[in-house]
């Protein structure tokens, strides 16, 4: 069977005019001055080949500008390319929100019709989809009215019903659905599982690894513009290396024992930075993880020991100080914030150098990107020393116990009773 | 090239309701829309009436029906084009979302205001009544007056449709060159007016003969009156130069927009 999407050495290169004109009258203007029309030349892909068989769901990912949106309008054909091939099976479309096409003195059902003409599909067909497409956008008592009187949440969700009920035979998303509330969000999750299940091909745009992990079937990872790696799921974990590599690139104090020394021996950090504050009395040095076998490391595995070692430098004598971190999920998904106050570990005064571990016997995170906070309190939590908020990035690969869907693992077991019967333990 | 025009035929649906958008939204609050599309051809026919009638002392018999002969078919020109030059930079939003035909969306403005030019039609054909003006069988001839004029306006819609995108003052320019446009074609006047012998720097110029060469609204308005204001037939090898003309141009309109609707999404 043909490949649903196929991208043969794909090119694509932009014009960048700096000084393009953008009338008559600029035209006339530079060509009495004559200044140069400054033309740089921009390739948003490069040699870029992949398919994707009929029924399979890819995910796109990779950093800002790394030329995933054009990838997709190629694909959808608002693009052509500079040089290579596109070839496209059946009919596409783009999951996004159409308003863009509505006009606001027509109704609901106009809009409707109309949205679906500009989608290309015929009345018969839109005929065929009226009932569920207003059903999906919860709209049957405004379908009359016309959409000027709709509310920006009741606008998205009419066009976005339109988008998800043409019956592509591939369908792009980019980007999280950021439409409507989150049932309206979970019902389009559920409609774009439902077309997957039909076993229609779908390409998914997203910073979002945890989706791609959990949905998708082939990763494509482009870095400016060119094919960095592409086949299984476990691209997503190189991926998120290579981000948490970024993320270390950018740390102001390095970790490891030699970075520790020499700042202590400067003393100073420098004072103000982004996601940094505090009254520095006592300083955070560095933060690192640690293995069984005590070595640091920044890759963590589930149901793993691991150590979070904070290395700190008091500049005077500080009473009863209490130590803090927090975890956070790549998503925002606060996981949890301990404190050696909340935990009843008094630590009676600190002066100069030294660290403090949290020790996880097993860690119970499920793979993903995680990010963690690190902090010096005074006694009464008010007061901040030192405040590293989510400064320290690290990757949660799968580890011995078998991972399933979700955020943590709950060490539990499963028992099924039939009535009557014996019990079966798992 | 084919391949394109099959795929317009293709979204013939969008066609259909872009048209149809343009109608309901203007005649929304149907007896005032409908009666305002009557009501600015009578306006201006009155007015125009009486300049030329009462203060300049023109002796143009039924003025009112020889005006409005020409001035619909000017009206339906100059509204589309207008209209059409505005359509794809109006609608960058979609543009920018979704693969269609791009031609789809000058081709609706000019079709919407073609169905307004035969409502309009409505208030000629009371002229015509009044002024007790014969109809006779070279009125069978006027659709194929109107296709030519669609063609041509259709032409020229679609090149600068384009231009626009590119130059976002041609609008603007187009505005005053249609005012000038509309003085240099024969509305409001008969070209008989002009003269058959002008000499400019030791040439003799058929200032009419050139008129209907470089301005193929001239030969539109003047196929136009033949028909409904003297009920007689254009002069056919007349008329198929004109139908030639405004067909040339709405090929070479249509391929000049097909070449570069490629680059609309990136110069917008």
């Amino acid at each position: 069977m043909a490949a649903a999407v196929c991208f043969d050495n794909v090119s694509k290169r932009f014009i960048l005019h700096h000084e393009r004109p953008r009338s008559f009258q600029e035209w006339a203007i530079q060509t009495i001055q004559r200044r140069a029309n400054l033309r740089e030349p921009f390739w948003a892909l490069r040699d870029v080949s992949f398919s994707v068989e009929p029924g399979e769901m890819l995910g796109i990912i990779g950093e800002n500008g790394a030329g995933k949106s054009t990838v997709l309008k190629l694909i959808s054909r608002i693009l052509e390319p500079t040089t290579g091939r596109v070839t496209v099976q059946g009919r596409v479309s783009a999951l996004i929100e159409l308003g863009a096409g509505f006009h606001p003195d027509l109704t609901g059902r106009e809009n409707i019709y109309l949205n679906g003409s500009i989608l290309g599909l015929s009345k018969r067909e839109m005929d065929r989809q009226f009932a569920a497409i207003v059903d999906f956008a919860e709209l049957e008592r405004f379908i009359d009215t016309p959409v000027k009187h709709y509310s920006s949440g009741m606008y998205a969700r009419l066009g976005f019903a339109v988008a998800i009920h043409v019956h592509p035979d591939v369908l792009l998303i980019d980007e999280v659905l950021a439409v409507g509330d989150e049932a309206f969000q979970k019902k389009c999750l559920e409609r774009i599982a439902t077309i997957k299940a039909q076993g229609k091909t779908i390409i998914l745009v997203t910073h979002d690894l945890d989706a791609v992990d959990a949905l998708c079937d082939h990763v494509l990872w482009l870095d400016d513009g060119a094919v960095q790696a592409q086949g299984a799921t476990s691209i997503t974990s190189r991926y998120r290396r290579h981000m948490a590599g970024v993320a270390a690139a950018h740390r102001p104090q390095p970790a490891g024992p030699e970075a520790v020394a020499e700042a202590a021996g400067v003393g100073s950090i420098e004072s103000t930075s982004p996601g940094r504050w505090g009254s520095y009395g006592a300083e955070i040095v560095s933060v690192e993880f640690l293995d069984a076998q005590g070595r640091v490391v920044s890759t963590l595995r589930t149901g793993e020991p691991l150590v979070v070692r904070i290395h700190y430098q008091a500049h005077s004598r500080i009473e009863r100080p209490v130590f803090g971190l927090a975890i956070y999920r790549q998503d925002n998904v606060h996981v949890n914030g301990p404190n050696t106050r909340l935990a009843g570990y008094d630590i009676a005064a600190i002066a100069g150098q030294g660290c403090v571990d949290y020790v996880v016997d097993a860690l119970p995170l499920l793979p993903g990107s995680y990010q963690l906070s690190a902090a010096i309190y005074d006694h009464t939590c008010l007061h901040a020393y030192d405040h590293h908020h989510r400064r320290y990035p690290f990757v949660v690969e799968e580890g011995a116990v078998a991972a399933g869907y979700g955020l943590v693992h709950i060490p539990a077991r499963w028992e099924h009773r039939a009535a009557g019967g014996k019990t079966q333990e798992a | 090239m084919p391949s394109r025009l099959a795929e317009l035929f293709q979204y013939r649906e969008l066609i259909k309701n872009l048209v149809a958008r343009d109608l309901k939204v203007r005649y929304r609050h149907s007896v005032l829309g409908f009666l305002w599309c009557l009501g600015n051809p009578l306006l201006m026919t009155l007015v125009f009436t009486v300049v030329f009638t009462v203060l300049l002392r023109s002796n143009i018999p039924k003025f009112p029906v020889f005006l409005l002969c020409a001035l619909l078919p000017w009206n339906f020109f100059s509204t589309a084009v207008m209209g059409a030059i505005n359509s794809v930079v109006g609608n960058e939003a979609l543009i920018n979302k979704v693969y269609f035909p791009r031609e789809i969306l000058p081709i609706a403005v000019v079709l919407s205001n073609l169905v307004n030019f035969l409502l309009a039609s409505i208030v000629l054909f009371g002229m015509l009544l009044v002024f007790r003006t014969p109809l006779t069988l070279a009125l069978l001839f006027l659709p194929l007056v109107i296709i030519v004029q669609v063609a041509f306006t259709l032409g020229v819609s679609l090149f600068l449709a384009s231009v626009n995108v590119f130059f976002r003052d041609t609008a603007i320019i187009m505005e005053a060159l249609l005012l000038a446009w509309f003085f240099l074609t024969p509305v409001f006047y008969p070209i008989e007016v002009l003269p058959q012998h002008y000499a400019l720097g030791g040439l003799d110029l058929d200032v009419r003969r050139l008129m209907y060469i470089v301005n193929p609204m001239a030969s539109l308005a003047a196929s136009y009156r033949d028909v409904l204001y003297s009920g007689v037939l254009p002069g056919l090898d007349f008329f198929a130069r004109t139908a030639v003309t405004a067909f040339a141009v709405l090929a070479l309109g249509y391929l000049f927009f097909t070449r570069t609707s490629r680059l609309f999404q990136e110069a917008m």
